[in-house]
């Protein structure tokens, strides 16, 4: 089958290159060994947050991309970056959307006790701002390991909870497990009832990331109405019922407007010949399958999702084994502290400012594949929080290149 | 605070909790103070062979000896802490039959059970074996668990009267004439001090033996040997595989519950606190091992770590003071006049019941009183019950567990928690097999937080606990990261660094 492009990588870079093309009216095909890292970490849409909450975004981040034109930042550019950001922001209708507030970082409060600082924030967690000035409730379930409401309360100085559920099926309380049931009335019957009587003079509810993943405003107004009060999210361990959400939306939407979803299958095999990528291929044993396209996308993520692999000598890309930057041996590759900055989180696939795969001369390698997402090398998007920004950016823009 | 005691015992390892217990069974009152956890020394940081006495028995007889008869006893005594898995000693073809012949003698000498495997008998009893092995010995070998058995041995000691004190460093030895007369000591984790008056003391601070003594201003001349190892992710073989050869880096594997820890080195130190496992050794230990089982090349790696032990120079071993080379007990009356301390250092995990028993019979003489040992009769508390993997996997999927690596229940921890006594996080850790598994804890000591929280335990700022927990964690990982370490990596710090910004 051949496509306009093909798109390799499902993670949130992988699908904002597929919706760019399929709105540029495009054929495109994306392939993915699973749903990425988005449904294990993203929440809110991080885009830089190592800046102040007082200043615009936009203005800290020209100048900082200014001294860092080998970011990806720094190859997207400002412009094109809050067009990517828009782009995906269509994807959201009320009632729930991404929204920042006033253009700047906000600290939304995290599972752990402490504050993040993000941008775009989906409207399930906006509330959880003013955890600071409003006195709260935050609300646990017995049995679910991953969210500890008196942990958080010791750490934000509030009120923490924990209620025991009806009986269950099984004893193992997962996020995704909570998520489904929220979404039943008779279970929101019963929490709202025994949260309401929990409440002494609280103006907010915090509860773990889990209010449902298909309709979660909906959850949460009903949780509003029968409690009395505001109810907001806090991230918490992976999964992340959020990302799902960011997921399923693009797979929904993307899958209706004609893209074609290959979920759960890796590329095997790469056919490279004078600069270009001809075809891959797709190994379901015993079937393989070939694809062609006249133009590709790697978005493959780091080491998690496959993108990257580090034997003990060496740091590779399996697909079209691209250049790397290397970090030097292996005893290089982390430093001293967990908390340090580790100079492997920096290494990935070289490019040129239109996001094609270079080699360390400057040299281009193929020139119908383009590279997005947090693979890119040049970043350092932990220390940054920069993932989805990253992600979307790139994803957006090695897209609009392709295809120009 | 003043504390009194007829003897201190110093060091909460294996020799010093098993002199706890075993003067406490014959009616002596006693005292233990550790400055750590009980196992932060050597005790929890070795390699968990349970010795058939194989590895000594040619160049060493006399520990082979002592080790052959220990064995026999723990099998008895504390049959929970003990996996009896056998050993096999592997020749190589590059190793000859040389060392072997000599080692299969060794073995009838000393009454030592040794049965001669051809190749095709030793790998159809390990198929993971290099198929280029000339043949292999099979000897008693074993896997023993050191926290069961050093907590068994306080816990018993405590039923019979003894007490312990942890988290206590001994700072000062006050030496009055020809006795210590007064100790001074400090709690670390809320720095009140403790002035203990004792009649007599032990000093069974394995690696930090002359560092302690230094306190009151004797020596004895001790050099400190660094051992590291390396943690599977799985079980590679069912039996402990040695090289036969004269012991050397990189030549043995011992299964341990549901991994195989991969040893040893030898690196000389100047510092028992501050060491760590170098790349060198990482590659070393690969290289050697993989040479008796190929898999090792390809196998993942969840940690690292290393552990001291003390090397005596030729002054200290084998002359009148020392009753065995295996460990050396010095009377400090005869050695430098000083009539109310003992030290008891070196040896093995396998022989801390002979060692505590030596030491227990000198400081019987010293005081005038005749009781007789009982340990190697009387089993340690647990031994009745069958060991804990087979428990936890029956109840799997029925109850909550805080570690999915190692199936630890809440329950568990919650038993812990109320039995008391625990001061930290590395508690905990010691006394469950939380952070043991595949994560290391990145998810369970998250959820052990929680839980402490829950309980109204947690002291102070559970996320700089955390934040300690995660670089401790980091030093028995960081030399291992590569192939799908990396990937868990990734993991650890997207949740801590990314969504938790900790
Ligand atoms: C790398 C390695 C591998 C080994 N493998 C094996 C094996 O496979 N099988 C086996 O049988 N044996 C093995 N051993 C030997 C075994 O681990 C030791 O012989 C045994 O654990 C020694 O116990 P211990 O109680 O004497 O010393 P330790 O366990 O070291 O205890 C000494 C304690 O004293 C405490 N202390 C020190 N100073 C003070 C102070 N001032 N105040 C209070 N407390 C203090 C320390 O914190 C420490 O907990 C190995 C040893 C090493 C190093």
């Amino acid at each position: 089958m051949h496509y306009d492009l093909i798109i390799i990588g499902m993670g949130l870079s992988g699908l904002m290159a597929a919706k760019t093309a399929v709105e540029a009216g495009k054929k495109a095909l994306i392939i993915g060994k699973g749903m990425g890292c988005l449904t294990l970490f993203s929440n809110t849409i991080d885009v830089f947050g190592k800046i102040t909450e007082t200043t615009r975004l936009r203005d800290d981040l020209s100048r900082w991309i200014y001294d860092h034109p080998e970011h990806p930042y720094g190859k997207v550019g400002v412009e094109k970056i809050e067009e990517a950001l828009c782009s995906f922001n269509t994807f959201f209708r009320p009632p729930y959307t991404f929204q920042s507030r006033n253009e700047t970082n906000s600290l939304i409060p995290t599972g752990i006790g402490t504050f993040r600082p993000t941008y775009l924030i989906p409207s399930t967690m906006m509330r959880g701002i003013a955890l600071k000035e409003k006195k709260t409730l935050v609300i646990g379930f017995k049995g679910y390991k991953d969210f500890y409401s008196q942990r958080l309360a010791d750490s934000f100085e509030c009120r923490g909870t924990t209620l025991s559920l009806p009986e269950s099926p099984s004893t193992e309380i997962t996020a995704t497990a909570l998520a489904r049931w929220m979404e039943q009335p008779s279970f929101r019957e019963f929490i709202g009832t025994e949260v309401k009587k929990q409440i002494r003079d609280e103006e907010l509810i915090g509860f773990p990331a889990v209010l449902g993943v298909n309709d979660p405003m909906g959850v949460r107004k009903d949780l509003e109405k029968k409690t009395g009060v505001s109810v907001f999210e806090i991230p918490v361990l992976p999964p992340s019922i959020p990302g799902m959400r960011i997921f399923n939306r693009f797979k929904e939407r993307l899958i209706q407007r004609g893209v074609t979803f290959l979920m759960g299958y890796s590329v095997s095999k790469a056919t490279l010949k004078d600069k270009r990528c001809e075809g891959i291929e797709i190994l379901h044993p015993p079937v393989t399958t070939s694809y062609s396209a006249d133009h590709y996308v790697l978005a493959t993520g780091r080491f998690m999702g496959g993108g990257l692999k580090a034997d003990r000598e060496k740091i590779s890309d399996p697909v079209f084994n691209l250049p790397v930057s290397q970090p030097g041996s292996q005893e290089k590759w982390f430093e001293k502290s967990f908390f340090d900055e580790h100079p492997i989180h920096r290494t990935g696939i070289l490019t040129d400012s239109s996001l094609h795969p270079i080699d360390e001369k400057g040299e281009l390698i193929l020139e119908n594949v383009r590279v997005a997402g947090t693979i890119l090398s040049g970043h350092h998007f932990l220390e940054e929080k920069s993932r989805e920004g990253i992600e979307i950016a790139t994803g957006y823009w090695a897209a609009k290149q392709a295809l120009n | 605070m003043k504390l009194q005691t007829e003897v201190l015992v110093i060091g909460g390892g294996a020799t010093g909790a098993g002199i706890l217990r075993d003067l406490s069974l014959r009616g002596i009152p006693s005292l233990l103070i550790e400055k750590g956890d009980f196992l932060s020394g050597a005790s929890g940081r070795n390699h968990g062979l349970f010795h058939s006495g194989g590895r000594y028995v040619v160049s060493d007889p006399e520990a082979a000896r002592e080790c052959i008869v220990e064995n026999r006893i723990l099998r008895k005594i504390a049959p929970h802490c003990i996996e009896e898995t056998d050993g096999l000693f592997v020749s190589l073809p590059e190793d000859g039959l040389d060392f072997r012949n000599r080692f299969i003698q060794a073995c009838e000498e000393a009454a030592l059970p040794a049965l001669l495997l051809l190749r095709e008998e030793a790998l159809s009893l390990e198929p993971g074996l290099n198929p280029d092995l000339l043949s292999a010995v099979k000897v008693p070998d074993g896997a023993i668990d050191p926290f069961e058995l050093v907590l068994a041995n306080a816990k018993d000691a405590e039923v019979y009267g003894a007490g312990y004190l942890l988290h206590a460093e001994i700072t000062s030895l006050v030496v009055d004439g020809d006795r210590v007369k007064t100790v001074l000591a400090k709690d670390l984790l809320h720095g009140e001090e403790y002035l203990i008056e004792a009649s007599y003391l032990i000093n069974a601070t394995g690696a930090w033996a002359d560092q302690l003594l230094k306190l009151a201003g004797l020596h004895i001349a001790m050099a400190l040997s660094k051992g590291s190892m390396l943690i599977t992710n799985q079980r590679l073989t069912h039996r402990v595989i040695n090289r036969c050869r004269p012991p050397s880096d990189g030549d043995i594997v011992v299964p341990n519950h549901t991994v195989s820890i991969l040893g040893t080195t030898s690196v000389r130190l100047e510092d028992a606190e501050n060491f760590e496992v170098t790349p060198r050794e990482v590659s070393l230990l690969i290289q050697e091992t993989s040479k008796m089982i190929p898999a090792i090349e390809e196998t993942r790696f969840i940690r690292a770590y290393a552990g001291i032990r003390p090397l005596f120079q030729s002054g200290e071993k084998g002359d009148d003071r020392a009753i065995s080379r295996g460990f050396v007990l010095i009377d400090h009356e005869k050695r430098d006049g000083i009539k109310n301390l003992i030290t008891i250092t070196g040896g093995k995990l396998v022989t801390y019941r002979l060692m505590a028993e030596k030491t227990s019979d000198l400081l019987c003489r010293k005081m005038g009183v005749d009781v007789s040992c009982t340990t190697h009769l009387k089993p340690l508390p647990g031994a009745e019950k069958p060991s804990g993997l087979k428990d936890r996997l029956k109840t799997l999927g029925k109850v909550e567990t805080l570690c999915d690596c190692e199936l630890v229940r809440r329950e568990e921890v919650e038993e812990a928690l109320r039995e008391g006594k625990l001061k930290n996080l590395q508690d905990i850790l010691h006394r469950t097999r939380l952070a043991k598994g595949t994560c290391q804890g990145g998810f369970c000591v998250y959820r052990l937080l929680g839980m402490l929280n829950e309980w109204e335990l947690a002291e102070g700022d559970s996320n700089k606990i955390l934040k300690g927990f995660l670089e401790e964690r980091w030093k028995g990982i960081r030399p291992v990261l590569w192939e799908s370490t990396v990937k868990e990596e990734e993991l650890m710090e997207g949740i801590y660094k990314g969504i938790f910004n900790l």
